[in-house]
């Protein structure tokens, strides 16, 4: 067998012990997966603000739904996505938090914060006067709300961190809380991201023409742009050993990470994906595993024409002609681009289809574009009974790409 | 294995001082506010709202930001660019290997004066109206882009939005990547506007210093009469190499950063601080401890401390617990003259770390009885070995960072 050891974790890996989600399938970890393996998007009409002026009329909406346990004040849309999945997360990892307090992070991603309630205070100080806008709805305005929220909620004491990257935050959170947690910073990290829709990613999209009219269709020879989505998704990170002596049972491992940037334009991607390919090679090198075990790739694959283009070139400039065989699926193809939080979401996908041996599918819509020469994992879900190793790539507006990788917990 | 040592060997530094270290010097020297008014005529303000911000004066910034290139970014892209490559000449580095530069900037709330444009473009002139100019800069990660670009730096690229605490985490994960390995250089700092909008806001939350009582209108750290900070801007950027790296190349370093922590006060509501100032003590302890260092080294304090009310408050009980009844070593309050700008703190840092002399902060007249902190007096003091810089966050957040003489 090629490339790394595919034996058990050794007890200083960084394990997932523990997954929450907020999604336009619903709330919670399962109407997640559940919504995923069917391949049906979640991409629709939607109400969140009124689109109707806009260019476009599609979003993945996350639909009502209730944070759990003590309610907490001043809280944005954003901040209940992530305060629900950090709580479903800890639950999920059986974490006694009392135990690890002081020694537990918060690493997240948001690109927006609560810009959407921001929207409604500058709303209405325009119509009404600045004296009627409550000052209220931007308490918790700042990019840095969600990730404090969620620290506020589940009570931790130790660093907490946001990251603003752009589509790139919520992987970017993950990798650090990977060097955090190896470097015996914390013992705990609770990681991942949170946006919600608004008027000024929805209408700044539109205004670069890169959202398309029909729900997105990654890496297909039609597609014409991105469609925005909203929702939250958190891992709880620890090294295998704290997990152990807690009697905690690992979903996954978090095998390594990188960041790079392509240095070339605000908005568009260098075409040769030279720079995505570059952060998939260090990412995998910092695993310690070669190309030829990686087993799928969830693919950032936005839906636009160039940055599917290049997201495929780095692809093959890493994977060659195995790249034919490599199963690619993109979850922005059921629920939308998340932004800052898109990284995190995928990142529970990615976790899911290791666990449990199968990738989930995108929407068979459209036809597969053959210059790109991926294996596209289309209409039902890829069963991979001997999976191992997976990638999540997350690339993004400034040229900031993250990639992570993912390896089963247990032997394949 | 002893593992590599981060030096900080440039600085760069624009804000309501100036473009670089020689006028900010002089400030801290001097120990007045660099306060000017606010433009309030935006239409945000309530009638009887604090009236003044530390400014960036009009500059000419050519040397760094060539007018056409400064068209196309935001005022946080431009102070950071140009912050940047100040840094980069500070510390004499003319050529490098872009993979291997990584650009880790902070940001408290971006680029809001594009971000006010587009949503006001959104909601008076409708949604058709947004113009993608505004959208592309109004991402918190445009400025760290922008000096990616403008450097070539293709290593990480990193955006912290962690309010106060986000300059200390920055250079905290430069020294990070330059010490693990996966970068050579890191440019790390802060860079952040204050428009009309967010200083009526900060005064809405009664943030902002007021006058009061025919006083002047200033930020007061730990003083009994202060009632709130002074809001500034500008960006600082400090470039950190390995330091045996630096000296090989014939560098001249300016400090080392020896030890990082970072740590949540959940008991902090979202606008505010909180009264967690023994756990933040242990947080800090720790964060030396794990790099071999013990609190009762630090020879020199330049805190966070802005004249926030409960700030001052945490930041004091936090000092006093950490230092477990102990003298504390002088303690350097620099957003008394640069306002509430990580970047000031970050750049008054540095300089401290290289030995300038501060002057006493001429609004502190009394010290809060109720404080066991009060701001250096001004007298003369030696450089120091270990310099410990402190910043906490409204909201809960925490960073520390101990700078040492090489």
């Amino acid at each position: 067998m090629p490339g790394a050891d595919r034996g058990s974790p050794q007890p200083s890996d960084i394990v997932v012990t523990g997954l929450g989600a907020v999604t336009p399938f619903g709330w919670g970890v399962n109407s997640f997966w559940e919504g995923a393996r069917l391949g049906v998007t979640a991409i629709g009409p939607f109400d969140r603000f009124d689109a109707s002026r806009h260019r476009t009329h599609l979003a993945a909406q996350v639909p009502d739904g209730d944070i759990g346990g003590a309610p907490l004040r001043h809280l944005s849309l954003a901040d209940r996505f992530a305060v629900a999945s950090a709580r479903e997360a800890v639950a999920a990892a059986d974490l006694d938090l009392e135990s690890c307090r002081e020694r537990t992070g918060v690493f997240f991603g948001s690109s927006a914060g609560g810009m959407l309630e921001g929207e409604w205070f500058f709303e209405a100080h325009l119509r009404r006067g600045t004296r009627h806008a409550k000052r209220g709805l931007v308490a918790s305005q700042q990019f840095n709300g969600p990730g404090d929220a969620v620290a506020r909620a589940v009570g931790v004491g130790g660093q907490v961190e946001t990251i603003s990257s752009a589509c790139a935050s919520a992987a970017m959170a993950i990798g650090n809380a990977l060097h955090a947690l190896r470097r015996g910073d914390v013992d705990v990290a609770l990681a991942g991201g949170s946006d919600a829709l608004c008027q000024l990613t929805y209408a700044g999209f539109n205004a670069l023409r890169s959202v398309d009219e029909a729900p997105s269709r990654p890496f297909r020879k039609d597609r014409l742009g991105l469609s925005l989505g909203e929702g939250a998704g958190v891992l709880v990170l620890e090294s295998l050993a704290h997990a152990t002596r807690r009697g905690a049972r690992p979903i996954a491992v978090l095998a390594g990470e990188a960041s790079t940037c392509d240095a070339h334009h605000m908005t568009a991607p260098h075409p040769d994906g030279s720079g995505a390919s570059s952060a998939i090679r260090l990412a995998l090198a910092d695993a310690g595993i070669s190309a030829d075990d990686v087993d799928f790739v969830n693919a950032h694959g936005t839906g636009t024409p160039l940055n599917d283009a290049a997201e495929a070139a780095a692809l093959k400039a890493v994977f060659g002609d195995r790249l034919r065989s490599i199963p690619v699926t993109s979850t922005k193809a059921l629920i939308g681009h998340l932004l800052g939080s898109a990284g995190a979401v995928e990142a529970v996908a990615t976790v899911l289809g290791l666990a449990r041996r199968e990738v989930h599918p995108m929407p068979d819509t459209g036809t597969r574009d053959p210059e790109l020469g991926l294996d596209l994992v289309l209409g039902s879900p890829r069963v991979l009974p001997r999976v191992f190793c997976a990638i999540s790539t997350s690339l993004a507006f400034g040229g900031a790409n993250a990639v992570l990788v993912f390896t089963r917990s247990e032997p394949a | 294995m002893k593992r590599p040592v981060a030096a900080i060997t440039g600085l760069g530094v624009i804000g309501a001082h100036g473009i670089g270290r020689a006028p900010l010097e002089e400030a801290l020297l001097a120990g007045r506010p660099l306060a000017s008014e606010v433009d309030r005529s935006t239409g945000y303000h309530e009638s009887d709202s604090s009236r003044l911000g530390a400014l960036v004066p009009k500059l000419d910034v050519s040397r760094w930001l060539p007018p056409v290139e400064a068209r196309r970014l935001s005022v946080p892209s431009r102070f950071a660019v140009v912050a940047a490559r100040m840094a980069l000449e500070d510390a004499g580095l003319t050529s490098f290997d872009g993979r291997r530069v990584t650009v880790v900037l902070s940001t408290a709330f971006g680029a809001l004066l594009f971000t006010e444009k587009l949503v006001r473009q959104i909601l008076e002139e409708g949604p058709e109206a947004a113009q993608p100019f505004y959208f592309s800069e109004c991402v918190a990660n445009a400025a760290a882009a922008r000096v990616a670009i403008a450097l070539g730096a293709r290593g990480a690229n990193v955006t912290i939005t962690e309010r106060e605490a986000g300059p200390l985490l920055a250079v905290a994960r430069g020294a990070q990547e330059v010490r693990e390995g996966r970068a050579d250089i890191a440019i790390a700092g802060s860079a952040d506007e204050l428009t009309g909008l967010l200083h009526a806001l900060l005064d809405r939350f009664r943030s902002t210093a007021r006058a009061r009582r025919g006083g002047a209108e200033a930020a007061r750290p730990f003083d009994a009469a202060r009632n709130g900070v002074l809001a500034g801007e500008g960006a600082a950027v400090v470039v950190i190499e390995r330091e045996d790296e630096a000296r090989a190349r014939g560098a001249r370093v300016l400090t080392r950063v020896a030890a990082t922590g970072a740590a949540f006060d959940s008991t902090a509501p979202v606008s505010d601080w909180g009264r967690g100032h023994e756990a933040l003590a242990r947080a800090l302890r720790g964060a030396l401890a794990r790099e071999g260092r013990s609190i009762g080294t630090v020879d020199r304090i330049v805190s966070g401390a802005s004249g926030a009310r409960g700030g001052d408050r945490l930041e004091s009980a936090t000092l006093v617990a950490a230092w477990e009844g102990s003298s504390l070593p002088p303690v350097l309050t620099p957003k008394a003259v640069v306002g509430e700008f990580g970047g000031g703190l970050l750049a008054a840092a540095v300089l401290a770390a290289c030995g300038a002399p501060f002057g006493r902060p001429v609004a502190c007249e009394t010290q809060d009885p109720e404080l066991a902190v009060a701001p250096h007096d001004g007298s003369p003091l030696p450089a120091p070995h270990r310099l410990l810089i402190t910043s906490l966050a409204a909201g809960g957040a925490a960073a520390w960072a101990l700078l040492e003489r090489p």
